[in-house]
């Protein structure tokens, strides 16, 4: 460990920082306490949970602009087994929370410029551009982002996340994993979880080297445990939203997902949903929606539009829609029962291959009906997200499909970080034309 | 080269053959032939309209995958579709297919690994295995080790032939248009015939006088690409195309069948699709460049191809720090080049 980056993480980070945190966390809660609706506001006073969420948030960014020379750095994909990474002492990075958060924040297709620069094409997907753009030229809107020692990418989501992080290895000449897991076009099979573990078996040895330690086996367990819970806590927020008027909107599980994709297995993230998902059921309890005036119920399917997060959300509201879940957040607690600490390597290659992403759209399909049916929704929006072609291909027939079967489906062009490619009237009048027809 | 393929498809339905319509980059051909369909690859043939497809994918899906469902849409003489795991594009067209279209014939899916690690040439041959078990249900047939290694053989010495070619491109009296064409004859030949063909072009030591060029990328489609390099004064002296030098596989090892066929896959040259790293890609393309002598490099894409997208901009940056000129094109797979590419060679070309 290098002593002045220890000195300065210390000052920095433990002692400095996490005061400023608390200051800020407590002039946050007193502006929630404050905070007086608007009558004519389409939306219920957001949930008081997420001043805990910026806290914590923010103190895992504000750690990463210390960390580096004081905890190994591992960058992963949102889809990666990162329980060993964490039991090893990894600060972990997740570049696609990262460019989310740059999207959120309006700031994603300016350092996606920086990539483009480069010669990074502007039909790559835009998390990996702004992420790439990130790294080169180091904007970030959380002050830094730590360099990484190790990368690992797990194809379960799609392969572009394998061609973003070669790239990231070679700029970086740092080592990187691929966890490489089988598109599952119908069941999966013993070779393809045998293949998978194997990779995980040998991802614990690079990370081992690169961290010069053994895998503590207890921490591991525990890690798990954690990730269980979390991933549990998360299941039963997401299914929440069946309740009448639900209690919350999808974007409120866009907005709150952070922790479960980059804190999985930390214990504040367990912490955090218990919290959440008691907040929910108080709402529940009074009768509370998220939105005032709930009469349709829609179901969302692909990532956001992050930069249009809020504005969506109170349109919807205004016209009494309320997107009451997603496919997107429901695939970070679907498979949470799959999770076994008694064999963590072999459920972990289970889990790993079996994400929505890595399967069938005839799987997709059937997920969607499944949740029009328990959640029930009036319609169905799916948006066609340039960036995400995985996510994507697939949703016109399944559009068709939906509609054959009674169920209202709509498509809306956009990206989820690239504003340029997206166009609000279009959009609108497409929402306006659905609605209508609800 | 139509009218061949076209005769080719004829004269093996004549023998029996049932046709199997092959969609990029990495399969096992033997695999296949031992079952007795005639592989006929589909690379977004130029010909088919991107417009069909737009009823099942976005405009933003690569014509390899357009054109192609185009294809299989339209013709209906196939008797089997394979779609290995390619890319998410493949990968998305390959799902709809088989869980929307429901097309007139089995849609059969080959994941290859993104490593050439000993577990991932243990997973391609168990996946091989799946398919020959695919194959058996589909077809009724159980094709014995001595079928599937007479078949390997023979696709092993048309590879060995086509490596050969490379060798010998500076000897034999062929334009640059005419070479590609009979590599690409690879695409829908049976080994034999492919051998017969690259045999019976006579030895001849070539003036070719140009600048030197290799050409990298998916496809040289329309392949009047190559007349138009010629035209504007180069000449090309070597590839790294995903249909021609990608796919210059080497013979097996193993005795088992199933280990060969995946350990001739798995020694294909450097390409993304296969998860190779950029240091390998940069690496062999430099190699490729000092042993040809070339001056420049053409990178020559479809629009919307990520697996070579992401690999551009770095290897752009490592030849050109060498001093080795890069030009990247963005193609539409149409029967015609545009004149503003047309331009962008010729500029290309005269910075040499
Ligand atoms: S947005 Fe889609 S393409 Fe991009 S990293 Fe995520 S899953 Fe992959
Ligand atoms: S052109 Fe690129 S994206 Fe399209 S099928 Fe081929 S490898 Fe995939």
């Amino acid at each position: 460990m290098n002593p002045s980056a220890l000195f300065r993480y210390t000052f920095g980070f433990k002692i400095f920082g996490r005061s400023m945190l608390k200051i800020q966390k407590f002039s946050d809660a007193h502006k929630m306490a404050r905070f007086k609706p608007r009558p004519d506001d389409p939306l219920n006073p957001p949930l008081k949970s997420g001043v805990l969420l910026k806290e914590i948030m923010a103190k895992h960014y504000l750690e990463g602009r210390f960390v580096e020379g004081v905890k190994k750095v591992a960058w992963v994909t949102s889809g990666a087994p990162v329980e060993p990474l964490r039991a090893l002492g990894y600060f972990v990075v997740y570049p696609e929370n990262h460019a989310a958060l740059c999207g959120a924040r309006k700031v994603a297709v300016q350092i996606s410029e920086e990539a483009e620069k480069e010669g990074f094409s502007v039909d790559l997907c835009s998390y990996a551009r702004t992420d790439i753009g990130s790294a080169l030229s180091g904007k970030t809107p959380v002050g830094k982002i730590p360099k990484p020692d190790l990368l690992v990418a797990c194809t379960n989501i799609c392969q572009t996340v394998l061609y973003w992080f070669k790239t990231l290895s070679f700029y970086f000449k740092v080592p990187l994993v691929i966890i490489d897991t089988p598109f599952i076009f119908d069941d999966m099979e013993e070779h393809q979880i045998q293949y998978v573990k194997k990779q995980i078996e040998e991802m614990i040895i690079t990370a081992e080297r690169v961290a010069k330690k053994t895998l503590p086996f207890k921490k591991m367990r525990k890690v798990i445990s954690d990730s269980k819970e979390a991933a549990e806590l998360w299941l039963e927020i997401i299914y929440r939203g069946k309740f009448k008027p639900s209690p919350i909107t999808a974007f409120d599980t866009f907005v709150h997902m952070a922790p479960i994709v980059g804190l999985r297995g930390e214990e504040i993230a367990t912490i955090y949903y218990r919290k959440l998902l008691k907040e929910i059921d108080e709402r529940i309890k009074n009768g509370i929606g998220a939105i005032k005036n709930e009469r349709k119920r829609i179901l969302w399917d692909n990532l956001p539009v992050w930069f249009r997060l809020n504005w969506l959300s109170r349109y919807l509201a205004t016209k009494g829609a309320n997107i009451v879940t997603s496919t997107y957040t429901l695939q970070w607690g679907e498979l949470a029962p799959m999770i076994d600490i008694e064999r963590p390597l072999e459920s972990a290659a289970k889990i790993y291959l079996y994400p929505l992403l890595n399967r069938s759209a005839r799987y997709k399909l059937a997920t969607m009906k499944k949740m029009v049916k328990e959640f029930q929704i009036d319609g169905v929006l799916l948006h066609s997200d340039k960036s995400c072609k995985p996510y994507s291909l697939g949703q016109i027939d399944e559009r068709n499909l939906l509609a054959q079967e009674g169920i209202p489906a709509v498509l809306i062009d956009a990206d989820h970080n690239d504003s340029r490619v997206y166009s609000e009237e279009q959009v609108r009048n497409r929402l306006d034309a659905f609605l209508e027809i609800l | 080269m139509k009218e061949l393929r076209k005769k080719t498809i004829e004269k093996e339905k004549e023998k029996g053959k049932k046709i199997a319509a092959v969609f990029p980059i990495h399969y096992p051909r033997e695999l296949l032939r031992a079952f007795g369909y005639h592989p006929v690859e589909v690379w977004g043939p130029p010909g088919f309209e991107r417009e069909k497809a737009l009823k099942y994918f976005q405009s933003y899906t690569c014509d390899i995958v357009m054109r192609g469902f185009s294809f299989i849409l339209t013709r209906k003489e196939v008797d089997l579709i394979l779609v290995p795991h390619t890319c998410d594009a493949l990968q998305g067209m390959a799902s709809v297919m088989r869980d929307f279209l429901n097309p007139y014939v089995p849609v059969l899916t080959l994941y290859h690994p993104r490593g050439r690690k000993k577990e991932d040439v243990e997973f391609l041959e168990m996946e091989i295995k799946r398919s020959f078990e695919k194959l058996c249900e589909i077809t009724g047939k159980k094709p014995g080790e001595e079928n599937l290694k007479k078949a390997i053989f023979e696709e092993e010495k048309a590879d060995s032939v086509f490596r050969e070619l490379y060798e010998k491109k500076e000897n034999i009296d062929l334009t640059d248009r005419e070479f590609y064409q009979l590599l690409r004859t690879r695409e829908f030949l049976p080994p034999k015939d492919f051998i017969s063909l690259a045999e019976s072009i006579p030895d001849k030591k070539m003036e070719r006088r140009g600048k030197r060029i290799i050409i990298s990328g998916i496809l040289p489609e329309p392949m009047k690409i190559f007349d138009i390099i010629n035209e504007k004064g180069g000449i090309v002296v070597d590839d790294d195309l995903a249909c021609c030098g990608r796919r210059t596989y080497e013979t097996g090892k193993s005795e088992n069948p199933f280990r060969r066929m995946a350990e001739r896959i798995l020694s294909a040259p450097p390409d993304p699709t296969l998860g190779s790293s950029t240091e390998s890609r940069i690496d062999y393309i430099l190699k490729k460049i000092e042993k040809s002598k070339a001056d420049g490099i053409l990178i020559y894409n479809p629009k919307f191809c990520e697996p070579e997208l992401f690999d551009f901009p770095f290897i752009k940056k490592e030849l050109s720090d060498r001093g080795i000129k890069v030009q990247y094109l963005e193609v539409e797979i149409s029967e015609e080049i545009p004149h503003q590419t047309i331009q962008r060679i010729e500029t290309f070309l005269e910075v040499l």
